[in-house]
C-alpha cells in the first residue's frame, strides 16, 4: 500500500466519517482536521515521479488503473487546500449535506485526478459532475433552479465525453490513454474527437459558450459551498482538458486542423474561446450588483486566463495557465469568504445595499483587499505572476491581439473588483448597519491565513513554480527556469525576466518612504463620515450620501447594448430545440412501434460506430 | 454686549513674537510660514455682487496666481474663504459650515463693505449684518464693491501677516466657540448644530479655554448626537455589545 | 553590467528623488504654459514646492479613517518605487528586474491606493471621480496596450534598458518614433488621457463634481496627491520618450525630450473644454485604437 493508495482511502474515510459526525462542532473540527491529514500524506507522494495506485480492476480485458503524477499532484494540493480553507470557514454551518458533499467532491476528485485510463476518467467524470449537485442544492430557492440547469449541461457534456471515449474505443479498441498515440487517426477523426472531447470538458470549465450556467449554481448556494466551488471545481475542465490534449489530440495536430483553409486552425479557434471567455464574462460581471455573482462571473472569466496559457503550450504560457490555477483559487476562496461573512453578518450581498462596513468589519476588508489585487493581477499578489506569465507568452508569440483582449479582461476586472470593495467596504456605512460586528474567528482564521498564502506565494512565485515545473514536466513540458522570486527567460523571443522580491521591496520600501513623509507632517485629526462636502448641505444619519447604483454609468451608456450579444440567445437556442425533439419523441412514444424506431437508431449507431 | 477683539490686527503685537532657542526650528517654522503666506488656496463663496470683482482678479488683467493664489472647490483643500457680499441668515448656515469644514490655518475674508456692517441691506430682515459675529475675520476690504487692485492688496496684506505669523485669528473660533456659537443660536434659534465637532476638534489642537464651553455649547450638547469618528473595530469588543 | 549593492541603493534613492524634482518642474511648467496661453504671468518658480510644503504644514489634516491614510501612502508610496523600474541615463535601479509589464503594473498601485483612500471618504462625489478615473483607465489603456505589444515586437524585448540601447545604437532612424510613427501618434492620445488634462478630465471637473477624487483631501492628504502629480507627469513623459524617442542619451536630453514632450498634452489640454466619460471613452476607442492597429499592422508586414 503506497502513499496514493493511503490518501484515496483516507479521502474515502473523511467521506465516511462526514456521514456520521458531522452534526457536532467537534466533528466537524476533527473533518477539517482530516483535510489536513490528506493534504500531508499528500506530501508524501513525490511530485516528480509517477505513481501508481495498487487499485484496480478488469473491465472488458481492460486493466484499470489509479495513477498520480506532477500535474495531478498541482490540481490535487489546490483541492485538498480549497477543502480545508471552505470546511474551517464552514466550521459553525450545521448544513449536514455541505459537509459530506464538500467531503465527497474532493473524494470524487481525487480519483478524477488519479485517472489512468479514459473509462477510469468517465466514471470519475460522472461523480464529480453529481457530487457538485450536493454543494449547489444548499441555498434558497433559486439554488434549486441554478442546479437543474446545471445538471442539464453536466449531461449533455458527459454525454458528449461518453461519445469522444466509445468513438476512441471503436477505433483503437483499446481505452488506455496511450491509445490514440500508439494508433495515429486520421485528420477528420482527431477533430470531432477534439469537438467532443474538449467540448464536453469544457462545460465544467464553463468556457463559452457553455458558460450560463456557471455563476447562479455556484454562487446562490451556502458560503463555504461557494468557496470550494468557486476555487477549484470548474478546474477539473481544465484538468480533463489536459489530459485530452496529452493523450487524444495534441496542440500540433489541432493547429493542423484548419477551419478555415490556411487561416484559421482549430488552435486559434481554441484561443479566440479562450479570450472571450476572459471578455465576455469579466464584463458580465461589471455589470452584476450581487456581490456573490460578480464573483462568481470573474470565476468564468479567469478560466479563459487559464486556458489561454495552456494553449499556447510554450514553457512560459503553459507555466502561467497552471499557475494562476493555483493563484485565481486562492484569490477566489478568499473573496467568497470575505463577501459570505458580509452575508453573515448583515444579511445581504446586494451591492446597492451596503458600504462602509470597512469600520466594522476591518479583517474581511482586509481579506477583500488582498483577494481584488491579486484577482485583478497586480502586483504585490500572487495574480500578478501567473498573468505576467500569460501576457509574457502572448506577447513572444507575436498575438497581439489576443494580448489586447486579456488586457482588457484584466481591466475590467480592475473594474469591477473596485466597484465590489467600494460598494460594500467603503463609502458611507449605513444606519442599520451600524453594530454589525465582525465575523467569527472560525471565518476570520482561514481567511487571513489564505490571505498570508496569497502575499507569500506573490513575493516568492519559486515556491508555487516549483509545483508548476513538476506538473509541467508530467505533461511532457519543458519546465519553466523559475528561481524563488519569478522567472528568466533567456531562451524565449522576447526577453525579459521577473523578479517580484525585488520588485515587492522596493515597492514596500517606497511606501515606507511615504509613510515616513506621511507621519511627519502633522497628526490627523478623524472625522466622522457625516462631517463631510456636501456643497453646503447639512448631512445627518438619515441621508443615503452613497453612490452606488450603475457604478460606471458613462462606460455602461456605450457598452450596455453590446450586452445584448451576450449567449443568452445560445441558450434561447438549444432549449427550444430540445423542446422540439422533447415533443417529437414523446409523439413517437405514443405510437405503439416505437421499438422499431428505437431498433432503428441503435442500428444506425452501431453501423455509424463501425464505419 | 460682550466684548470682541477685532481681529483684523496691522499693529504688531509683542506677544505673538515668541522666539524659542532653537534656530533650526525657527528657520524651519519661518519656512513654513512663508511657503504657507506664499501658497494660498482660496474658496470663493460668492453670495453677493462682489463676485464679480474676482473673475478680474484672477485672469490675465491682475493675475492673482502671481501671488500664489488659486482657486480651489471644496472647504477641505481651501485656506482663504472669500466672502464676497452680503450674507443671507440661510447662506450664513452654509457659510458657517464650510468654514468650520476648512482645514486650519484659515483666513477669511469679507470682501464688501455688506459683510462689514451690512451695507446697504443694513434694515433687511433677511442678511446677517457682521460676519465677524459668526465667525473670526481675518480681514475686511470695504467698498461697494471693491475694485481688484484692493482685493489684491487686501490678500498681499493678509500675506504679510501670515509671513509674520499673526494671521491666527482662526484659533479664537476654537478659544471663543461659546461666544460664537451664541451669536449663531440668536440667529438660527436653539436647535442650530453643525455636522462638525468643534470643541474636540479644540481639544485637538489644544486651543480649549474657558470660554470655549459654556451656556450655549450646553444648550447644543442637548439635541445634538455626537459625531464621534467611527473608529475602526473588531466585533469582539464590550463597546458592542451593551448597544 | 553588474553593480554593487551599495550602488544600487544609491540608485534606488536618487532615482525618485530625481523624479520629484524634475516632476516638479513640470508641474511648474504645466502652469506657466497655462498662463501664457490666457495672457498671464503665472506663478513663480517655486511654486509647486511652496503648494507641497504648506499642504504638508497645515496644523488640521482631516482623515476618514485608517483606509483614507493608507491609500494616500500607497499613491505616493506606489510611484516612488515605479520610478525605479524607470531606466534613465546612468541608472537602471531595478528596471532589468520588471520590465515594461511590470512597470505599468506597478503605476496602477498608486491609482489602486487613491482609489482606497477616496472611498473610504464616504463622499459620492470621489466616489464618481473614481469611477469616472476607471472609465477612463478603460479607455486609454487600450490604446497604450496596443502601442506596447507593438513596441514589444519591434524591438523584441520588454525590458526598458535593452529598448533604450537598441534606439540609442541605431540613432535617430531606430527611433520609436520614426519606426512606428503611427503607433506613436496613439501613444500620443493614451499620454493625454493617462495624464488625466482637458479634454479628458473627466474625473476631476471641478465644477460638476467638485474636483472628485479629491473633493475630501486637505493638508497632507491634497500634498500627498500633488506630489503624486509630479511622479505622474514625469514617469508618463519619461516612459513616452524611452519607448519613442530613444531614451535619453545624456540627462539634458533626456529633460529636453520629456518637456518637449509634455508640452503637447499641456498645450492641447488648455485649449479645450471637458468631454463627457461616454464621449471619452468612445473617441479613446475609435482614433488611437485605430491608429494603434495600422500601426501593428505595418510592424508586422514590415
Ligand atoms: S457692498 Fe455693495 S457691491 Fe458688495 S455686496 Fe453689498 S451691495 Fe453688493
Amino acid at each position: 500500500m503506497n502513499a496514493l493508495d493511503l490518501l484515496l482511502l483516507t479521502s474515502l474515510g473523511t467521506v465516511l466519517f462526514s456521514v456520521v459526525f458531522s452534526a457536532s462542532l467537534t466533528g466537524r473540527m476533527l473533518l477539517t482536521m482530516l483535510y489536513a491529514v490528506q493534504t500531508v500524506i499528500l506530501f508524501q507522494i513525490d511530485a516528480g515521479t509517477e505513481m501508481v495506485s495498487s487499485f484496480g480492476f478488469e473491465i472488458f480485458n481492460h486493466a484499470l488503473g489509479l495513477s498520480f503524477n506532477g500535474l495531478s499532484w498541482f490540481f490535487a494540493l489546490i483541492t485538498l487546500g480549497s477543502a480545508f480553507f471552505a470546511a474551517w470557514y464552514g466550521l459553525n454551518q450545521q448544513q449536514k449535506l455541505l459537509h459530506v458533499g464538500l467531503s465527497a467532491n474532493v473524494f470524487s476528485m481525487l480519483v478524477l485526478l488519479s485517472a489512468g485510463d479514459f473509462l477510469s476518467l468517465f466514471i470519475a467524470w460522472e461523480l464529480v459532475s453529481w457530487s457538485g449537485v450536493l454543494l449547489m442544492v444548499l441555498g434558497k430557492q433559486e439554488s434549486l433552479v441554478a442546479t437543474l440547469k446545471y445538471i442539464t449541461y453536466a449531461i449533455a457534456g458527459g454525454m458528449a465525453v461518453f461519445a469522444g471515449i466509445i468513438l476512441i474505443y471503436s477505433w483503437t479498441g483499446s481505452l488506455a490513454f496511450n491509445a490514440v498515440t500508439e494508433n495515429p487517426l486520421s485528420l477528420s477523426q482527431y477533430g470531432t474527437l477534439a469537438i467532443l472531447l474538449i467540448g464536453g470538458f469544457s462545460v465544467k470549465m464553463a468556457l463559452l459558450p457553455f458558460h450560463l450556467w456557471q455563476a447562479e449554481a455556484y454562487a446562490l448556494t451556502s458560503g463555504p459551498a461557494s468557496v470550494f466551488l468557486g476555487a477549484i471545481s470548474a478546474r477539473m475542465g481544465l484538468f480533463a482538458i489536459v489530459i485530452t490534449m496529452m493523450h487524444v489530440v495534441d496542440l500540433k495536430t489541432l493547429d493542423s486542423i484548419f477551419l478555415i483553409p490556411e487561416l484559421f486552425t482549430f488552435r486559434d479557434f481554441l484561443i479566440w474561446v479562450a479570450a472571450l471567455s476572459i471578455i465576455l464574462p469579466t464584463y458580465t460581471a461589471l455589470r452584476q450588483n450581487d456581490a456573490r455573482l460578480l464573483l462568481a462571473w470573474h470565476g468564468i472569466g479567469q478560466g479563459g486566463y487559464m486556458m489561454l496559457g495552456l494553449l499556447m503550450y510554450d514553457q512560459m504560457g503553459s507555466a502561467g495557465g497552471l499557475l494562476h490555477v493555483f493563484n485565481y483559487a486562492s484569490c477566489q476562496a478568499i473573496l467568497f469568504m470575505s463577501v459570505f461573512s458580509i452575508l453573515h453578518r448583515t444579511g445581504t450581498t446586494n451591492l446597492n445595499q451596503l458600504g462602509g462596513l470597512v469600520a466594522r468589519m476591518p479583517l474581511s476588508f482586509l481579506a477583500m483587499l488582498v483577494g481584488i489585487i491579486g484577482l485583478a493581477g497586480l502586483p504585490p499578489m500572487n495574480g500578478f505572476v501567473s498573468k505576467w506569465l500569460v501576457y509574457r507568452s502572448l506577447l513572444s508569440d507575436g498575438m497581439a491581439i489576443v494580448f489586447l483582449a486579456s488586457v482588457i479582461g484584466t481591466l475590467g476586472t480592475i473594474l469591477s473588483v473596485y466597484k465590489l470593495m467600494h460598494n460594500s467596504f467603503l463609502g458611507q456605512l449605513r444606519v442599520e448597519h451600524e453594530h454589525v460586528k465582525e465575523a467569527p474567528w472560525s471565518m476570520t482564521v482561514p481567511m487571513m491565513l489564505l490571505a498570508i498564502i496569497i502575499f507569500i506565494t506573490g513575493v516568492m512565485p519559486g515556491i508555487s513554480l516549483e509545483l508548476v515545473a513538476n506538473a509541467q514536466s508530467a505533461i511532457g513540458l519543458t519546465p519553466v527556469d523559475y528561481h524563488l522570486g519569478g522567472v528568466v527567460s533567456a531562451n524565449s523571443a522576447i526577453s525579459g525576466d521577473l523578479d517580484m522580491i525585488w520588485v515587492v521591496l522596493v515597492l514596500f520600501s517606497g511606501f515606507g518612504i511615504a509613510a515616513i513623509l506621511f507621519l511627519s507632517a502633522g497628526k490627523s485629526r478623524r472625522v466622522h463620515q457625516l462631517d463631510n462636502y456636501a456643497g453646503g448641505h447639512f448631512l445627518n444619519a438619515n441621508n443615503q450620501y452613497q453612490y452606488s447604483d450603475n457604478f460606471y454609468a458613462g462606460l455602461m451608456h456605450i457598452i450596455k447594448p453590446w450586452y445584448r450579444y451576450s449567449f443568452k440567445w445560445f441558450e434561447g437556442a438549444v432549449v427550444s430545440f430540445v423542446n422540439l425533439a422533447a415533443v417529437f419523441s414523446r409523439s413517437f412514444f405514443n405510437q405503439a412501434h416505437m421499438l422499431i424506431w428505437m431498433l432503428v437508431v441503435v442500428t444506425t449507431v452501431m453501423a455509424v460506430a463501425i464505419i | 454686549m460682550k466684548e470682541f477683539p477685532v481681529p483684523v490686527q496691522t499693529a504688531e503685537d509683542p506677544s505673538v513674537k515668541k522666539q524659542s532657542g532653537n534656530i533650526f526650528s525657527n528657520v524651519f517654522d519661518e519656512l513654513v510660514r512663508f511657503a504657507q503666506s506664499r501658497s494660498l488656496f482660496m474658496l470663493h463663496y460668492c453670495t453677493g455682487c462682489g463676485a464679480i470683482e474676482l473673475p478680474p482678479a484672477m485672469t490675465s488683467r491682475f493675475d492673482m496666481e502671481r501671488l500664489g493664489i488659486q482657486p480651489m472647490v471644496t472647504p477641505r483643500q481651501a485656506d482663504i474663504l472669500l466672502i464676497t457680499g452680503y450674507v443671507s441668515v440661510k447662506t450664513l448656515k452654509r457659510v458657517i459650515l464650510t468654514y468650520e469644514q476648512m482645514n486650519a490655518p484659515k483666513y477669511v475674508i469679507g470682501i464688501c463693505s455688506c459683510t462689514v456692517n451690512g451695507g446697504m441691506y443694513w434694515q433687511s430682515y433677511a442678511t446677517a449684518k457682521k460676519l465677524n459675529d459668526y465667525m473670526p475675520v481675518d480681514l475686511y476690504i470695504a467698498g461697494c464693491m471693491p475694485r481688484p487692485e484692493a482685493v489684491i492688496s487686501g490678500l498681499r496684506q493678509l500675506m504679510e501677516k501670515i509671513k509674520i505669523g499673526e494671521a491666527n485669528s482662526w484659533q479664537d473660533y476654537f478659544k471663543r466657540y461659546d461666544y460664537y456659537l451664541g451669536n449663531q443660536q440668536r440667529l438660527f434659534g436653539e436647535t442650530w448644530q453643525t455636522p462638525t465637532d468643534i470643541i474636540g476638534e479644540s481639544k485637538h489642537y489644544s486651543l480649549h479655554t474657558p470660554e470655549t464651553e459654556g451656556e450655549h455649547t450646553r444648550l447644543l450638547e442637548l439635541h445634538q448626537r455626537p459625531l464621534e469618528p467611527l473608529e475602526m473595530r473588531l466585533g469582539l469588543s464590550e463597546k458592542t455589545e451593551d448597544r | 553590467m553588474h553593480i554593487g549593492l551599495g550602488e544600487l541603493l544609491i540608485e534606488l534613492t536618487l532615482m525618485p528623488l530625481v523624479a520629484f524634482i524634475v516632476g516638479m518642474l513640470m508641474v511648474l511648467m504645466m502652469r506657466r504654459v497655462g498662463a501664457r496661453l490666457q495672457r498671464r504671468v503665472g506663478p513663480p518658480f517655486f511654486q509647486p514646492l511652496y503648494d507641497i510644503i504648506k499642504l504638508h504644514s497645515k496644523e488640521t489634516q482631516i482623515s476618514h479613517g485608517l483606509i483614507h491614510d493608507i491609500g494616500i501612502i500607497m499613491a505616493v508610496g506606489g510611484y516612488i518605487a515605479a520610478e525605479t523600474l524607470l531606466p534613465v541615463p546612468g541608472m537602471n535601479g531595478i528596471a532589468e528586474k520588471g520590465g515594461l509589464i511590470t512597470l505599468l503594473y506597478v503605476m496602477m498601485i498608486p491609482s489602486l491606493g487613491l482609489a482606497l483612500g477616496v472611498g473610504q471618504c464616504a463622499n459620492p462625489n470621489g466616489s464618481i471621480g473614481i469611477s469616472r478615473a476607471l472609465t477612463a483607465m478603460l479607455a486609454y489603456d487600450i490604446p497604450f496596450v496596443i502601442v506596447m505589444a507593438g513596441v514589444a515586437f519591434i524591438y523584441g524585448t520588454t525590458n526598458l534598458v535593452e529598448v533604450i540601447n537598441i534606439q540609442q545604437e541605431g540613432g535617430i532612424a531606430a527611433w520609436g518614433a520614426v519606426q512606428m510613427p503611427f503607433m506613436a501618434l496613439a501613444g500620443l492620445f493614451a499620454l493625454q488621457g493617462m495624464l488625466g488634462k482637458q479634454p479628458f478630465e473627466v474625473y476631476v471637473a471641478p465644477a460638476e463634481i467638485a474636483t472628485g477624487p479629491m473633493v475630501e483631501m486637505g493638508g497632507k492628504y491634497l500634498g500627498g496627491l500633488f506630489v503624486m502629480q509630479c511622479f505622474q507627469l514625469y514617469t508618463a513623459s519619461v516612459l513616452y520618450v524611452t519607448l519613442f524617442l530613444g531614451g535619453g542619451e545624456n540627462w539634458l536630453f533626456l529633460l529636453l525630450k520629456a518637456f518637449a514632450v509634455l508640452l503637447i498634452p499641456i498645450s492641447i489640454a488648455f485649449l479645450f473644454p471637458r468631454f463627457k466619460t461616454d464621449d471619452l471613452v468612445r473617441l479613446m476607442w475609435k482614433w488611437p485604437v485605430l491608429l494603434g492597429l495600422i500601426g501593428l499592422v505595418l510592424i508586422n508586414y514590415r
